[in-house]
């Protein structure tokens, strides 16, 4: 594996024009980066943040509780200043607060009474270092739901189209799961699955005996449980099952751009990264019609630069890309590149995580586990696909665990004094929880813009947000919490507890559909191909392409359409096209 | 809950956050619960390990008498000694103000607190000195440990305390210094390694491990 050291991707300055210019480094610019690199284009990958190296940089990796300044809390003063949105992640602590966005230097504005809580990763690897690895495939329910109930407009593709990209991508990637031939949820190509613990498989077996539409399935994500030869190749190792995997992971044993994409992208010789470099803007030549390259402003010294390339790939994130499309203006798109429709910035999704239930389960004090399972189990969505709910549209998955509690859940308990002591040393009762992950509806209202007069202090126009869930969303958040408590009666666990809240857009952390697929250029920014219906050569395949936001975990559809996209353009390159 | 702009209200989502203390935390609300199993569910907040380059960890310290917190006077210092060792007394393993928690409790307050939350939690401390002398005729330091223990009891009570001289913002604080006593303890290399079993490095999962062959807690869950 080649080095990469910061000397060698920290340039200043560059006159070449590359084959192709990929913006951000995160999940799909690094998937784009490695595709170009290895079909033989000179690639530039573009990132805001600072490089950070695989192994060395990962801080936080392994330093034990006792030697952390405030036992793994963030000092105040600190989240004040610099992370007051970001620390409200449940991925934020003092061991990977470095791997997030700092929230004084990238500001944002949200219309009054409707937060946004925007999380970012913006470092080389973006936030492919800090995502939970949760992986599954969408199915035609999904890419077919907006012609079905006419939210949004209907997605160019469907599931065959990329079902051979989903393939290519998990192989290089490694995805733990099981086979469960479940409709909506298709198989992906798996390592083997994480194990049930006693208590889940005793759940599992009753849960489905009680509900022939249920399945409790082990959540599929994006570790080597079992490396095969070519992961070992690209230098990772199996998951030690720590569970500390947004610290960085010097095993390599989850997905990210630094364990797996850049090396792969690197090893060509074709790459060549630029770090601390903002993307201001893309420049757009009338006379060609074409995206020629980016304009840049250096993070640290404020300086400006262009680079210049035959094909442009936003892989900015959702709201990154949006942002420097938004910015990127010109006589023909004086609203935003490649918006002649007027959609750029509308129909803004995010999944709806706010409903579950937990409940004590009776006994199994004999039982217990070794190892901090990355993943947890999963039911994958049962609504709404034969008979049609009468409270709402689409649906939504649960997510949870059984496990005993441990010692930070005893503070809330009664008692102190030596037999307290020894009952935290005896381990809690098991306990059970599954929490919604729900679909978001695709509404034009819901909407990013630049802010009028608020730059950040770079200069770059502030992104404003205007968006909320909607009914459809609150009233399947409280049916997916009826629905988890009335199985948990059902199958005699006790102290049913059922939630919802009210957090806002953005902390799930999916969001997408600001400059969407569709068929129809006069409604949407995007052809099937992730290509700019307006120019041929900027295609967009982070978030922001989503024409649905389904009730899957995201990412790995990104993948999927990136490197599809990355192949799309390379045939039109050769075929003169672009 | 929904305010104006998460910018303006973010301090207090991150009072409400889960840091590790706010898990710990006493105040069980549904919202609270669910978040922690969130959190529980996600690893994230709770798999704690950290540095932070420019500060070092607390060292625990010797305790002289007459030793001064940074946010707590000697007295309340010492107070706090004895509570965190009554919550989790010595056994086979050291307690917790042997493992100096009382200390950690006071430079946790210092930096990772609001002003509120210290001047709330030095109130608690001073309303059971004065409980003490007010109903054993002396300080809380000076009474007998079962007598200290009684109060503690009478404080936590279910029933209206007879006394009338507890409320529930004295049981919040009682719930709060335990929540940051098993923090302090749980975390430190003792609480860890000798009172829990200790795997930084478990090498893979095992869903099916009969209690005995661990036969302690995991310090990490
Ligand atoms: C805690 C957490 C848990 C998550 N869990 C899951 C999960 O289990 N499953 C799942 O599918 N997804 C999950 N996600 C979401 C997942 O991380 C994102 O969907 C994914 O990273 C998106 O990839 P991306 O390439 O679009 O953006 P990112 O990974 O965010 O990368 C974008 C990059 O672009 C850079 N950039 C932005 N603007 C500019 C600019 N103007 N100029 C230059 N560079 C720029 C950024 O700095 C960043 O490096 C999670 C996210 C977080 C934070
Ligand atoms: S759980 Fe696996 S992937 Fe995560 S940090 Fe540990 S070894 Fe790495």
């Amino acid at each position: 594996m080649t080095k990469i050291t910061n000397k060698s991707i920290h340039i200043k300055t560059q006159p070449l024009e590359y084959d192709a210019i990929v913006v951000g480094s995160g999940i799909t610019g690094g998937w784009a980066a490695k595709e170009f690199c290895e079909k033989g284009l000179k690639t530039l990958l573009v990132e805001r943040g600072r490089p950070v190296e695989h192994k060395k940089d990962y801080i936080g990796e392994g330093v034990k509780t006792w030697e952390m300044p405030f036992r793994g809390q963030v000092e105040k003063a600190l989240v004040e200043k610099q992370y007051p949105v970001q620390a409200q992640c449940y991925a934020f602590n003092d061991a990977t607060k470095h791997f997030f966005g700092n929230d004084h230097d990238y500001p944002y504005s949200t219309e009054k009474d409707k937060p946004f809580s925007w999380i970012r990763g913006n470092q080389l690897g973006g936030k492919s270092l800090l995502w939970h690895r949760q992986s599954y495939r969408w199915s035609d329910f999904d890419f077919n739901a907006n012609a079905k109930d006419g939210y949004g407009t209907d997605w160019p593709i469907r599931y065959k189209d990329i079902q051979d990209w989903y393939d290519y991508v998990e192989h290089h990637v490694g995805i733990s799961g099981s086979v469960e031939n479940i409709p909506q949820l298709p198989d992906s190509k798996f390592l083997p699955p994480f194990e049930f613990n006693t208590v889940e498989k005793r759940l599992k077996a009753k849960i489905e005996q009680n509900y022939s539409d249920r399945k409790l399935i082990m959540g599929r994500c994006a570790h080597l449980s079992k490396p095969a030869q070519h992961h070992l190749e690209q230098g990772r190792g199996p998951c030690m099952a720590r569970n500390e995997c947004q610290k960085g992971c010097s095993f390599g044993a989850y997905f990210s751009t630094q364990s797996s994409t850049l090396p792969a992208a690197q090893k060509t010789g074709n790459l060549t990264v630029a770090t601390n470099s903002i993307v201001h803007s893309v420049i757009y030549d009338a006379n060609s019609n074409r995206a020629t390259g980016v304009r840049i402003i250096d993070s640290e010294t404020m300086q400006t630069r262009e680079y210049y390339g035959k094909v442009v790939f936003l892989c900015a994130s959702t709201l990154g890309t949006t942002q420097i499309m938004l910015n990127s203006v010109s006589e023909t798109f004086p609203n935003g590149i490649a918006n002649s429709s007027g959609v750029l910035g509308h129909y803004l999704m995010d999944h709806c995580y706010n409903a579950g239930a937990y409940a004590d389960i009776p006994g199994f004090e004999d039982e217990f586990y070794s190892g901090r399972r990355p993943t947890g189990v999963y039911m994958p969505r049962f609504q709404n696909l034969v008979d049609k709910n009468p409270d709402f549209l689409r649906g939504y998955a649960f997510s949870g665990q059984a496990y005993r509690e441990a010692w930070w859940e005893f503070g809330g308990k009664k008692g102190f004094g030596v037999d307290y002591k020894k009952a935290i040393q005896q381990a809690g009762g098991w306990k059970f929880g599954l929490h919604a992950s729900g679909e978001m509806l695709p509404r034009y209202e819901n909407q990013v813009s630049l802010h009028a007069t608020k730059k950040d202090k770079w200069g770059i126009p502030q992104l404003h947000f205007d968006c909320s869930y909607s009914d459809n969303e609150k009233k399947m958040m409280q049916s997916a919490a009826d629905t988890a408590a009335e199985m948990f009666e059902a199958i005699g666990l006790k102290n049913v507890h059922k939630y919802t809240n009210d957090r806002p857009m953005g902390i799930a952390i999916h969001e997408m559909g600001t400059a969407r697929m569709g068929k129809d250029p006069k409604t949407s920014i995007l052809n099937g191909f992730n290509q700019a219906h307006d120019i041929p050569n900027l295609f967009v395949t982070d978030g922001a392409c989503m024409a649905s936001s389904a009730w899957q975990n995201p990412s790995l559809t990104y993948m999927a359409l990136t490197v599809r996209a990355c192949d799309f353009a390379v045939k039109e390159m050769k075929a003169g096209r672009i | 809950m929904m305010k104006e702009n998460v910018m303006d209200n973010a301090a207090d989502q991150v009072t409400d956050k889960l840091t590790a203390s706010e898990t710990l935390s006493q105040v069980d609300t549904s919202r609270r619960r669910a978040m922690k199993q969130l959190t529980a569910l996600f690893g994230g907040a709770l798999s704690m390990s950290s540095i932070s380059l420019a500060v070092q960890g607390y060292q625990a310290q010797k305790d002289i008498p007459g030793r001064t917190g940074k946010i707590l006077n000697p007295q309340q210092l010492n107070l706090l000694r004895i509570l965190v060792g009554l919550i989790i007394p010595a056994t086979e393993t050291p307690s917790a103000s042997d493992v100096d928690v009382h200390g950690f409790i006071d430079n946790q307050l210092a930096f990772c607190f609001s002003k509120e939350e210290q001047l709330a939690f030095i109130r608690g401390l001073e309303k059971l000195q004065s409980t003490a002398v007010k109903q054993l005729g002396q300080a809380f330091a000076k009474c007998h440990q079962a007598q200290q223990v009684d109060l503690l009891n009478n404080l936590l009570s279910d029933l209206e305390d007879a006394s009338g001289d507890f409320d529930s913002k004295d049981k919040d604080f009682f719930y709060r210094t335990k929540s940051l006593t098993l923090l302090g303890y749980y975390t430190s290399e003792i609480g860890a390694t000798r009172e829990l079993a200790y795997l930084p490095i478990p090498g893979g999962y095992r869903g099916n491990v009969p209690f005995d062959e661990v036969g302690k807690a995991w310090a990490l869950n």
